[in-house]
């Protein structure tokens, strides 16, 4: 074999892997910041039945520490953006599950979806952000009574 | 004379609220970490001290009516390894220490045994 011809070969055989190389690089999937059915909202928070003062109810008995921080929180926020946030969740709860999976979808993929949050990044920390409080309390929220917005009433430390 | 005896009085009595005041105490949360070493009891200090607090919240505000119910609570929270018998020191060392207006509480449960 000549070496022009050896050439060419080694020419033709690295154009093939470049390409190759290239192919596969293109066709790979891209990454997407998509819901998934734990995140951003626990799928045990999504298929629950029990309205948002049965939840509150549970996870101020289940996970104390975290109800209570929570509560703090909200009420170093101005009255407006607490109300905002009572009513945001009451809304939450009023969708079916797959209205609430694509309500996940939608916070996961669009920061600003959620107009609550502008104001308030950790509006909806005791009922979204941990998969553990989620899980102990909508073990028993159905024990507590529907609708009895006195569970918002929480004094905190000043 | 007159003046001396005066000048000594006054000392006296500044001196006495100086005397009569409280021990200084490290810190409550501390004590109660060391109370709850004692019943063998450990885990977090600031996560027990606000537990008792919570406790404390939970019988003023009525979520909880009586120590049983505070039992209860402080059981389904504490480590699953605490004992019947240790939720009831937790929480008999707690309200004397973050809520003494609740000792009748604890006390009110004692008669029923008694």
């Amino acid at each position: 074999m000549s070496s022009s011809r050896f050439r060419w070969i080694m020419r033709a055989l690295l154009l093939i892997v470049t390409a190759s190389a290239a192919a596969g690089l293109l066709a790979s999937p891209q990454a997407f910041a998509d819901a998934t059915d734990e995140y951003p909202i626990p799928s045990k928070q999504i298929e629950t039945l029990c309205d948002a003062e049965q939840y509150l109810a549970a996870a101020r008995d289940t996970s104390p520490i975290y109800f209570e921080r929570y509560m703090l929180d909200k009420s170093n926020r101005p009255l407006d953006v607490q109300q905002a946030a009572e009513d945001r969740i009451h809304w939450f709860y009023s969708l079916d599950a797959a209205g609430r999976r694509q309500y996940s979808e939608d916070t996961a993929t669009n920061i600003y979806y959620e107009q609550v949050a502008t104001r308030w990044g950790n509006w909806a920390k005791v009922f979204f952000n941990n998969k553990g409080v989620v899980a102990k309390a909508t073990a028993v929220c159905m024990n507590y009574p529907r609708g009895d917005l006195s569970v918002w009433d929480w004094p905190v430390a000043r | 004379m007159k003046s001396r005896l005066i000048a000594g009085l006054v000392s006296a009595l500044v001196a006495l609220p100086i005397a009569a005041a409280p021990v200084a105490s490290a810190d409550r949360d501390t004590d109660f970490a060391a109370q709850l070493h004692g019943f063998g009891i450990y885990g977090q200090r600031d996560f027990n001290a606000w537990l008792a607090k919570i406790t404390c919240k939970r019988l003023t505000t009525g979520v909880d009516a009586d120590a049983r119910e505070s039992a209860v609570f402080l059981s389904q929270n504490l480590a699953r390894t605490t004992t019947t018998e240790q939720v009831w020191q937790f929480l008999g060392a707690g309200i004397p220490l973050y809520c003494p207006e609740h000792t009748a509480a604890l006390t009110a449960l004692a008669g029923d045994h008694a």
